[in-house]
């Protein structure tokens, strides 16, 4: 009993740490949010809704963050499910490659895809080359090459939790299944797929929650009508000085986050059954 | 004609060729074990005949028709891994229906099915469990029940039972075999333990780097040897070079023997008429005389040298004029280092490989 005592002890210097600058903050952040004039109220979540302008960024935020997670998914899996099954060195390898956008900015990423889909861009310019076009598609500055930017920015870490379950899936196991007469496809629904979906719930709560929280790339690859949450926070905290509807729209954020995290661990058990 | 055949198969992983020519004939409703060393090409056999390594050369053909190129999922073969390979996600009951329900066969077929192949292996009272709730013996017999249950035309075990223990083993190898013979199903077991290979088999296939040495019933296989390699794996240990002097009418010969040395062999397995053979013998069928000893032929004399307790008995280390000889002798009486003898080889206990 005593020697436990001692233990806790170990974790005090790192658990007021992070309740003096993160847990404090955070619950205050909330809590102002919820103070009326005379105690407890909504009514600035209310306000916050009732703006249309205020409900067209947030279900915008939610569609672009719900699209790069799908997205993220679909290209991620074949991707991960080749690499999990390379030889060590090669997946090591792969790997390397597939977290290389992580190694850079965000910013300078952004740019990139500007060059790439901007009006003079590579991609137009081809396109123009090949007369497949007769005039620059507008490419940029939309909720296209938002969404562009968040499944090249956020795919790796999809990737990574991926391949982290998949290349623990056991070459028998495939075998076994192919044996009792299952074909390439259906090993993959019935054996890959359920043992896959710990990496995915992992996989998808990090892109989800990465592109909700999105700042960098939706201010530099999007439009003045694409403003997104992070977005909104930064205008009215540093432009508008207005604390309380940032602190509100901040809040919004967190619950949503959870919220979906909470529906995409139910749907993958739901599958799993 | 046989069930299945393999015929000059070739299998190489890049540079290293694994399976060379390879031969085998397997019978309808046979036991056939390839039983071999660590890296022979044991589970590289089975795998090619499971679909999953392909061949550089050669055909496979079963029941008349060639299955070199078709795919693992139409051959309707079953396979136990070595490692049980049950699907973590599914259930006992799914696991043994996994094949069933890849067929489209009709729910209360499936359930018919199941139960009833989960009740020949005893473990009725388990469908719904997880295999992580089961014990390895468990397993493997889920293994083999989801391998069976499809109804498959050749069950293919890959050393199924390594990963018991001894008594376990045992136990297993007779529900296996018994299963086999109830089903009538053509098998083919891959194991490196000789008493199991021994006691479960119709026929055994001695491999070795990649070939077939020798293809018979588990008594030829342990009593008449054809190769030397066959014979030191199933314990000869001593091999004496002999060359042909007289052929005897009836069968059997005199050998002379590097000193000069005659022995009578009377032992026949197709390789007597051969001039330069060599004569193996077990340690324990190698009788121990004291010097002298009052016999002419198919005796050495020696020096016995190291010696150890086996329990059973003492094994020495007799120097010979031929070589270094494996003998064992009585536990009752130990023989000093040093000490001269004769040894006598009895002519129906000599091999010719
Ligand atoms: N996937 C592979 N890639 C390269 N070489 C391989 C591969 N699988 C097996 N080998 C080689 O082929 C040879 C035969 O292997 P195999 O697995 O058939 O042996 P085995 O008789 O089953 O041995 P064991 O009793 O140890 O299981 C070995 O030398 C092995 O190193
Ligand atoms: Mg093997």
């Amino acid at each position: 009993m005593k020697k436990n005592v001692y233990v806790y002890l170990l974790l005090l210097p790192g658990l007021i740490i992070l309740l003096l600058f993160l847990a404090a903050p955070l619950f205050s952040t909330v809590f102002r949010t919820f103070q009326g004039n005379e105690g407890l109220t909504l009514a600035k979540y209310i306000a916050f809704f009732k703006d249309s302008y205020n409900r067209g960024v947030y279900i915008r935020t939610l569609k672009l963050a719900l699209l790069t997670t799908l997205i993220a998914v679909i290209l991620g899996f074949p991707t991960s499910y080749y690499i999990s099954r390379l030889s060590r060195r090669a997946r090591g390898l792969y790997i390397i490659f597939a977290v290389f956008p992580l190694l850079t900015s965000p910013v300078v990423r952004s740019f990139s895809w500007m060059v790439i889909l901007g009006k003079n861009g590579i991609l137009n310019s081809i396109l123009l080359k090949l007369n497949l076009i007769e005039e620059p598609l507008r490419l940029l500055y939309n909720e296209f090459s938002i969404v562009i930017g968040l499944v090249y920015l956020f795919l790796p870490l999809m990737i990574m939790s991926l391949v982290g379950v998949m290349e623990n899936i056991d070459e028998d196991l495939i075998e076994a299944a192919e044996s009792l007469g299952a074909t390439r496809r259906e090993v993959f629904i019935r054996v890959i797929f359920p043992l896959s979906i710990p990496g995915l719930i992992v996989g998808s709560v990090l892109v989800f929650t990465g592109s909700i929280t999105a700042y960098t790339t939706p201010q530099l690859l999007g439009g003045s009508n694409t403003t997104v949450l992070a977005t909104l926070i930064y205008q009215n905290a540093m432009s508008l000085f207005d604390w309380d509807t940032a602190s509100v729209v901040a809040t919004i954020m967190i619950l949503t986050t959870v919220f979906v995290t909470f529906l995409i661990n139910k749907l993958s058990s739901r599958l799993n059954a | 004609m046989a069930l299945l055949s393999l015929k000059n198969i070739s299998v190489a992983y890049g540079k290293n060729v694994v399976l060379k020519n390879l031969n085998l004939d397997v019978e309808k409703g046979e036991l056939v074990s390839l039983l071999g060393p660590s890296g022979c090409g044991k589970t590289t056999t089975l795998r090619l005949i499971g679909g999953f390594v392909e061949a550089k050369n050669g055909r496979f053909v079963f029941n008349g028709k060639d299955y070199t190129k078709i795919p693992v999922h139409k051959r309707n073969f079953g396979f136990v891994f070595q490692n049980y390979a049950l699907f973590p996600h599914l259930t006992v009951f799914d696991n043994v229906a996994f094949g069933l329900k890849q067929r489209n066969i009709p729910k209360n077929e499936i359930k018919k099915r199941v139960m009833e192949i989960l009740e020949t292996v005893g473990l009725k009272d388990y469908a719904d469990r997880s295999p992580r709730e089961l014990s390895g013996g468990q397993k493997q017999r889920v293994a083999l029940a989801r391998a069976l249950v499809i109804q498959p035309d050749l069950l293919l075990l890959d050393e199924p039972l390594s990963n018991l223990d001894a008594k376990l083993r045992v136990k297993m190898r007779l529900e296996i075999r018994k299963i086999q013979q109830e089903y009538n199903i053509t098998a083919i077991y891959v194991t490196h333990d000789q008493e199991e290979c021994f006691s479960i088999s119709d026929r055994v296939a001695v491999m070795n780097n990649g070939v077939i040495e020798q293809l018979d019933t588990p008594q030829k296989i342990y009593n008449l040897p054809r190769t030397e390699f066959v014979a030191n794996f199933v314990g000869f240990e001593n091999f004496i070079e002999l060359e042909l002097e007289a052929k005897e009418r009836g069968g059997g010969g005199f050998y002379k023997l590097k000193n000069g040395q005659r022995f009578k062999v009377t032992h026949f397995n197709g390789r007597e008429y051969e001039r330069y053979v060599k004569g193996a013998i077990r340690p324990e069928e190698i009788d121990i005389l004291n010097e002298g000893g009052g016999k002419e032929t198919n005796t050495l004399k020696g020096i016995i040298g190291i010696s150890t307790f086996l329990g059973k008995h003492y094994q020495y280390v007799v120097e010979t004029e031929v070589g270094r000889l494996l003998v064992n002798g009585s536990a009752h009486k130990r023989y000093e280092k040093g000490e001269r003898v004769t040894l006598y080889f009895p002519e129906d206990k000599i091999v010719l490989v």
